[in-house]
């Protein structure tokens, strides 16, 4: 406490009656035991920037304010500035909503009309206090997370060299490289290898919980067709599944529309699930995979893996997907891994802007669900192509090309370069004004072709200058005998119609600009699956 | 294929187990195979053997595997050498890096056998499949 009666508290009062604010004022003036400093915003907004400013030690906020009203405020102040206190004072005396003021991150609710100035006085001492020791919490608890994922990765390490060895030497007996074996030996061999990818799956799967747990479960959106994700993880857990007497097939409409997601993260996600429904279900049963679009929410395509299984409990079904979530006692007793899968799968939807659930009676099957955003174009460019709710008179677009020198289709441009020139451009944009377009499926193999949409033309220009001289200067490229040309494109927007509403006219140029796209991917190639 | 036709292949591993594991594969595959224990005989095992690739572990010791790639870059026959990396660590962290550090691919241990003939094949300019 004493380091805080050194200096006054600086108290940031956002209210928009400038008589209660004046109240207020007088209420902590008189206060004794500490000193506080007012700063008074009249709106949410400027509040917001006084937050932004930094040195305020607590916000004391209304709830009914002209640009924010209820505890919608105090949602926005806590994402804006978690790291100071909030106090709210409000003219209601609404329990139901002071629980879900603090909730939302709040630390006390005081209603106007029972506050004196011994009493805010003290709340506002209190909640920065309450605020500091959580926030010590937060701290240790972040410390201990990183020693724990440290540890795990350390560990998922240094249990991948005896596991290897012990791959190696069970597929050179299997493999007859040690002289011939008979079919009992290849049987009880098979079932040792079986094993060892077992515990490999395990040991991936403890590191991406360190992952997800750190933030850092890596997703690389782009825009792709989902039957390519949906085949590969059928021709992967096919021969498993009909070893077992089980039929899987997938159901995927010719029609779908590309999704934004990691091809990669999908086959993830589908291998666990699919995988699972295999596991849960019994000899002669049927496995299925099914795309489709979501007809309750437009923009969202929906995948579900469908099983004929034992089904699952409606109490379970709440718990699933919890992290290190196990079945009490399965029937056959066999152990179904570490628990963590559907862990893993759920945060890699999440992180892709979807959503995933379970549908489930027992004894009738289970069905795993889990949406993926359309991929749109207009969504990605609306923030360029609009400002303040009308369309820009005309936005620019800059084509960036690396192609091998000399045009040899032996000659393909590696991954390696491609990322570290997406790496580049990134870094040669303005971040709030600019965007950097995801891959499309219909880009040449044999060369890159990155393009940036930017809100306007001299802003371009600059850009196209910063990208030629520092991917000019890298090394990579360099040595790889590339080609680069760097252009910049004006498009002029259709004027505003008055019947027009602003999204439709988002979506037209967005289709425009896709087509003008298409023609400088592909070089007027396949175009889209 | 008579014993001079076969390609040199340099397996550097600290593990002795992993080695001879390699070495069993990679002889059935009708390769030729020397070995280096850690970072600094890599070096003077290529230099002497002048292998045809290399399959390197990250986690050596006497240099890791990094600074023997940043190594071979200096040394004018063994610059041209393709290198595969073969390693226990998170791909997250060390493909990029690997791969920039002049690696022709990464792969993860315990690595299918299938895909590690196909890498070598690929990098050595043999038919593949």
């Amino acid at each position: 406490m004493s380091e805080m009666t050194d200096r006054p508290i600086k108290v940031l009062l956002i209210e928009d009656d400038a008589g209660d604010a004046r109240l207020i004022e007088e209420m902590l003036a008189e206060a004794t035991g500490a000193a506080f400093a007012l700063v008074w915003a009249d709106r949410l907004s400027a509040g917001l920037e006084h937050l932004t400013q930094g040195g305020i030690d607590i916000a004391l906020v209304d709830l009914s304010l002209p640009d924010s009203l209820g505890l919608h405020t105090v949602v926005k102040i806590h994402s804006h500035a978690s790291g100071v206190p909030m106090v709210v004072l409000s003219g209601l005396d609404d329990e139901t909503v002071a629980v879900e003021a603090l909730q939302m991150g709040a630390q006390d609710y005081l209603v106007k009309s029972q506050v004196d100035s011994h009493l805010l006085a003290r709340s506002v001492r209190y909640a920065i206090e309450r605020h500091r020791v959580l926030a010590e919490l937060e701290q240790v608890r972040e410390h201990q997370l990183q020693t724990k994922n440290q540890f795990l990765s350390h560990v998922s390490h240094e249990l991948r060299s005896p596991l290897t060895a012990i791959h190696q030497f069970v597929t050179i007996l299997l493999d007859g490289l040690a002289g011939d074996i008979s079919s009992e030996q290849r049987e009880y061999l098979e079932i040792g290898l079986r094993n060892v990818n077992r515990l490999r799956n395990m040991i991936d799967e403890l590191l991406e919980v360190g992952r997800a747990e750190a933030g850092r479960l890596t997703v690389d959106p782009r825009c792709i067709s989902l039957a390519e994700p949906i085949v590969e993880t059928l021709g992967t857990l096919r021969p498993g599944a009909e070893a077992k007497g089980i039929s899987l097939s997938a159901d995927i409409p010719g029609s779908l529309p590309s999704v934004y997601a990691d091809p990669a993260r999908v086959r993830q996600i589908l291998t666990h699930l699919t995988d699972n429904a295999i596991k849960f279900t019994p000899e002669g049963g049927a496995v299925t995979i099914r795309a489709r679009g979501a007809k309750e929410q437009p923009g969202v395509l929906c995948v579900s893996v469908e099983d004929t299984g034992c089904g699952i409990s409606p109490e379970r079904t709440e718990r699933i997907f919890e992290r290190f979530y196990q079945e009490a006692n399965t029937a056959e007793g066999s152990r179904k891994g570490l628990g963590l899968g559907l862990y893993i799968s759920q945060e890699l939807v999440t992180r892709h802007g979807g959503r995933i659930w379970v549908e489930s009676q027992l004894g009738n099957g289970s069905v795993f669900s889990f949406t993926l955003p359309v991929f749109s174009l207009a969504k990605i460019l609306a923030p360029i192509i609009t400002e303040n709710n009308r369309v820009r008179d005309s936005i620019a677009l800059i084509t960036v090309k690396l192609s091998p020198i000399g045009g040899s289709p032996s000659k393909k441009i590696g991954e390696a370069v491609h990322a570290q020139a997406r790496d580049v451009v990134q870094r040669c944009i303005h971040p709030d004004l600019d965007v950097l377009l995801p891959r499309t499926a219909s880009t040449r193999e044999d060369e890159i072709s990155l393009v940036v949409g930017c809100t306007d033309w001299r802003g371009a220009e600059a850009v196209v200058r910063r990208i030629r001289d520092q991917l000019g200067r890298c090394q990579e490229f360099q040595g790889a005998d590339v080609n680069l040309t760097v252009s910049a494109t004006m498009i002029e927007t259709p004027s505003q119609r008055e019947n027009t509403a602003l999204e439709r006219l988002v979506e037209e140029i967005a289709a425009e600009i896709g087509d003008r796209l298409k023609t400088v991917t592909s070089g007027g190639g396949d175009g889209d699956g | 294929m008579t014993e001079t036709d076969k390609k040199k292949i340099l397996i550097v591993d600290d593990d002795p187990d992993l080695r001879r594991g390699l070495n069993v594969r990679l002889r059935a595959n009708n390769y030729e195979t020397v070995f280096a224990t850690d970072g600094m005989s890599a070096i003077s095992v290529a230099q002497k053997e002048r292998p045809d690739l290399v399959v390197l572990d990250l986690g050596l010791p006497a240099g890791d595997g990094f600074t023997v790639m940043e190594r071979f870059k200096t040394i004018a026959p063994l610059s041209v050498v393709p290198i595969i990396v073969v390693s226990a660590r998170d791909p997250q962290v060390n493909r990029d890096r690997a791969l920039k550090a002049g690696a022709e691919t990464f792969l993860q241990k315990p690595v299918d056998n299938d895909e590690l003939l196909s890498a070598i094949r690929k990098a050595l300019g043999e038919p593949v499949g």
